[in-house]
């Protein structure tokens, strides 16, 4: 007897297999990036669209021309294209100011997606992660234009005063003052200057949930870093607690926290391994800010990605019924 | 009556169970094939040796194959009739065994065992071996080897979780045969000894549980549902809070694991004095017509039980021998029925997954949900880089091939297949070793 297509598919167990695929993850963090993109359109307008827009672009225009020249026919590339290059060119805009120039992104995505991604070996081979590389690619590369970030188009909902020119993170940082803005503003960015994505929390927030819902991210991780960074910060202003909320709601850590140290590629393998990773990751964090007085959450990231490795040699679980220690007590 | 949850253990999946399609179907008989096609090696061990020659007739029931050795197990005819061969074969999974063929006379004349004379515990342990009973949960090793521990026991723990989607002939005998079961934990608990006996079902089995509980002297845990509950090591923790030491067996913490289906087999061995000719098992899956849960003689070759759930639907990609998650793929359909079959499922197209695997992405997902707590994605990589010392290293030996890891793997990955064949280079490297 035969079946209708007279060929049985044979394989290894299991044979049934959850539905989640690579594509439908990055799909996913795309659609989990939406509210964040719209956000940063609505303040920042038409250069903001520009920007993410040419950013895509670019970094899916790198993954085919590369595969083309490596030989790979056009068809099967777009059969085995699953997105990636899409999260880092999206990522790569929104940790961009609305003041650089449009060919910015082309070279920072295409750096992320070639040099970091394809030439390590493809998705999930990268040893850091690429947008992160793009952004501080771009943030070396166009130097001029760095600092004086463009105010967005909504003032501040309860009066505080536009805060243009420098980031209030500098303020903070540089001159020990407290925002005049206040928490509902620096949450949802209004009469906030920065990057296109990292103005309003509310929307990177309501896209970690997303995930964090979907089971795609561990919403534990980022709180850790978010909770280790705001702390140290605190810590470093004498425990003065009234600079734990503008600490962590200004510059990129949210953004960076929920989609970037996240990345697969780019985390422990471990539960144990991941608190250590995002705790060290947060404190990091709040310790370069301190002793630079400018954002370096890229930095701190870029930093902790190289520790991987690392955290993952030494960090391992244990198998089931595994009783080392009572061994070891016992041959003593 | 002592009723009480079972503990959850860490990690493990959540699989969707598809039990619906068939467990509201008793269990049906299904009538003796004409030709039935009898492995001579239907367990962990030696294969049996034939004892008959071809033209000899043998009744329903007489033994066909001896065992050889302690650890292998006889073999008994499942109809009444002439062998018209003996000879080897590739069957449907790929493995070339012995095979004795006997075509059915339709006379149906059954010969039985001995009577017993008393109920003592080695006369018991004899006629299990006697009676070629395996574990009937999928391994087949032999059931008398595991009556006579090494060390004492204090707990018979009863396997009623059957984790694997799909399958529902164990929950289907847990209600119907409840009695019968029953009887047959109490040959075993004597045979060994033993006044504790815990029955573990899983949560998504309330009809098998309820039917449970009017015993006295039986401890019924209700497990959580969660994959693979029914894991000898997993099953032990959630019932006795017992970790099985790595490497170690569940005679080690004092405890000896027995799955609903054998238990069956004991008490007809014992009180009907029939020996184990036939398979309880689900015919399930979105391309088979009527899904059923069937009692099976022995050797009945899976085209016949196809036919008899109303054969094909459209679109069926793969055949599984067993659970869909821990059975294997057929090549062809040239598969007779075994002792430890416990499914047949028809998977279409749209309930596998055939896609081809892409790069680890590491998002550690197998890691995360690994019941025995290893890391798949080391293991695959270092078995493939050809570093079977580091594959060891990572785990590899004591993976117990659930496909948790492979379940939820978002590059589609063969982790279940990588890993055995990284058992097996590290198996083989040992032997060179020893030589």
């Amino acid at each position: 007897m035969e079946n209708s297509n007279g060929i049985l598919v044979y394989s290894s167990s299991p044979h049934k297999k959850a539905p989640h695929t690579t594509k439908w993850i990055m799909l996913n963090v795309l659609a989990a990036l939406i509210p964040t993109s719209i956000m940063g359109i609505v303040f920042f307008g038409l250069n903001a669209f520009l920007l993410i827009i040419i950013s895509l672009a670019s970094s899916v225009a790198a993954e085919f021309i590369y595969y083309l020249i490596a030989g790979k026919p056009f068809r099967e590339i777009a059969k085995d294209f699953d997105y990636s290059s899409c999260v880092t060119g999206l990522l790569v805009a929104l940790t961009l100011g609305t003041n650089y120039p449009l060919y910015a992104p082309v070279f920072g995505s295409a750096f992320a997606v070639i040099v970091v991604k394809l030439l390590f070996g493809g998705t999930g081979k990268n040893f850091v992660n690429p947008a992160i590389v793009g952004r501080i690619f771009i943030f070396i590369s166009f130097q001029s234009v760095v600092g004086s970030w463009l105010a967005p188009s909504i003032a501040s909902v309860t009066g505080g005063t536009l805060s243009t020119g420098a980031t209030t993170l500098v303020n903070i940082l540089e001159y020990n003052t407290l925002p005049s803005l206040s928490v509902w503003d620096l949450l949802l960015g209004t009469g906030l200057s920065g990057c296109i994505g990292e103005t309003c929390k509310l929307a990177i927030l309501l896209g970690a949930i997303y995930l964090a819902i979907l089971k795609i991210i561990d919403i534990r991780y980022p709180l850790i870093m978010v909770g280790t960074c705001g702390l140290l910060a605190v810590a470093l202003k004498g425990f003065d607690f009234a600079y734990f909320l503008p600490s962590i709601l200004t510059g990129g850590l949210i953004l960076g926290a929920f989609f970037m140290a996240t990345d697969y590629a780019t985390t422990p393998n471990t539960k144990v391994g991941n608190y250590v990773y995002f705790a060290l990751l947060g404190l990091l964090c709040a310790g370069l800010r301190q002793a630079t007085n400018m954002e370096t959450v890229s930095f701190a990231i870029l930093l902790m990605n190289l520790f991987v490795p690392l955290i993952d040699k030494f960090i391992l679980n244990r198998p089931f019924g595994h009783f080392k220690k009572k061994k070891e007590r016992e041959s003593k | 009556m002592s009723l009480r949850k079972g503990k959850r253990y860490a990690y493990g999946i959540h699989v969707p169970d598809m039990k619906d399609l068939s467990k509201n179907y008793p269990i049906e008989e299904m009538p003796a094939p004409k030709t039935v096609y009898i492995a001579l090696s239907q367990h962990i061990g030696a294969p049996a040796t034939p004892i008959v020659n071809v033209g000899d007739h043998v009744k329903k029931g007489q033994l066909i194959g001896e065992a050889n050795g302690v650890v292998s197990a006889n073999i008994f005819s499942s109809v009444s009739g002439t062998v018209k061969e003996i000879s080897e074969f590739v069957n449907g999974l790929g493995q070339k065994l012995k095979y004795v063929v006997i075509e059915n006379d339709g006379k149906n004349e059954e010969v039985l065992l001995p009577k017993l004379p008393d109920l003592e515990p080695k006369t018991i342990i004899e006629r299990i071996r006697l009676a070629g009973i395996v574990g009937l949960g999928g391994a087949g090793f032999p059931t008398a080897v595991k009556l006579t521990p090494k060390n004492p026991l204090d707990a018979l723990i009863i396997n009623g979780a059957e984790c694997e989607p799909y399958l529902t002939c164990d929950q289907r005998l847990m209600v119907e045969r409840t009695e019968d079961i029953y009887k047959g934990i109490k040959y075993t608990a004597a045979a060994l000894n033993l006044s504790r006996i815990i029955i573990g079902i899983e949560a998504n089995k309330p009809d098998a549980i309820e039917a449970f509980t009017k015993y006295e002297d039986l401890e019924v845990v209700i497990l959580k549902k969660q994959y693979p509950m029914g894991s000898e090591k997993h099953l032990i923790y959630s019932t006795t809070g017992r970790k099985v030491p790595v490497g170690k067996m569940p005679f080690d913490v004092g405890v000896c694991v027995q799955n609903i289906k054998t238990m069956i087999a004991v008490y007809e061995a014992v009180e009907l004095n029939k020996p184990l000719n036939h398979a309880i098992m689900t015919v399930s899956g979105n391309g088979i017509s009527h899904p059923k849960n069937l009692k099976v003689a022995l050797g009945t070759p899976f085209t016949d039980v196809i036919a008899f759930c109303g054969g094909e639907r459209e679109n069926v990609v793969k055949i599984v021998a067993g659970g869909p998650m821990m059975g294997r793929a057929l090549v062809n359909l040239n598969q007779f029925v075994r002792k430890t079959d416990s499914g047949i499922i028809l998977l279409t197209g749209k309930e596998t997954n055939t896609q081809k695997p892409t790069n680890c992405i590491n998002c550690s997902k197998c890691a995360q949900n690994c019941p025995m707590r290893l890391m798949p994605m080391y293991i695959e990589f270092y078995y493939l880089s050809g570093d079977y010392e580091n594959a060891e290293k990572y785990g590899a030996m004591n993976c117990i091939e659930c496909g948790s890891c492979a379940f939820n793997c978002p590059a589609r990955r063969p982790l279940v297949q990588n890993i055995q064949n990284a058992k097996m280079k590290i198996k083989e490297a040992r032997s060179n070793g020893k030589q």
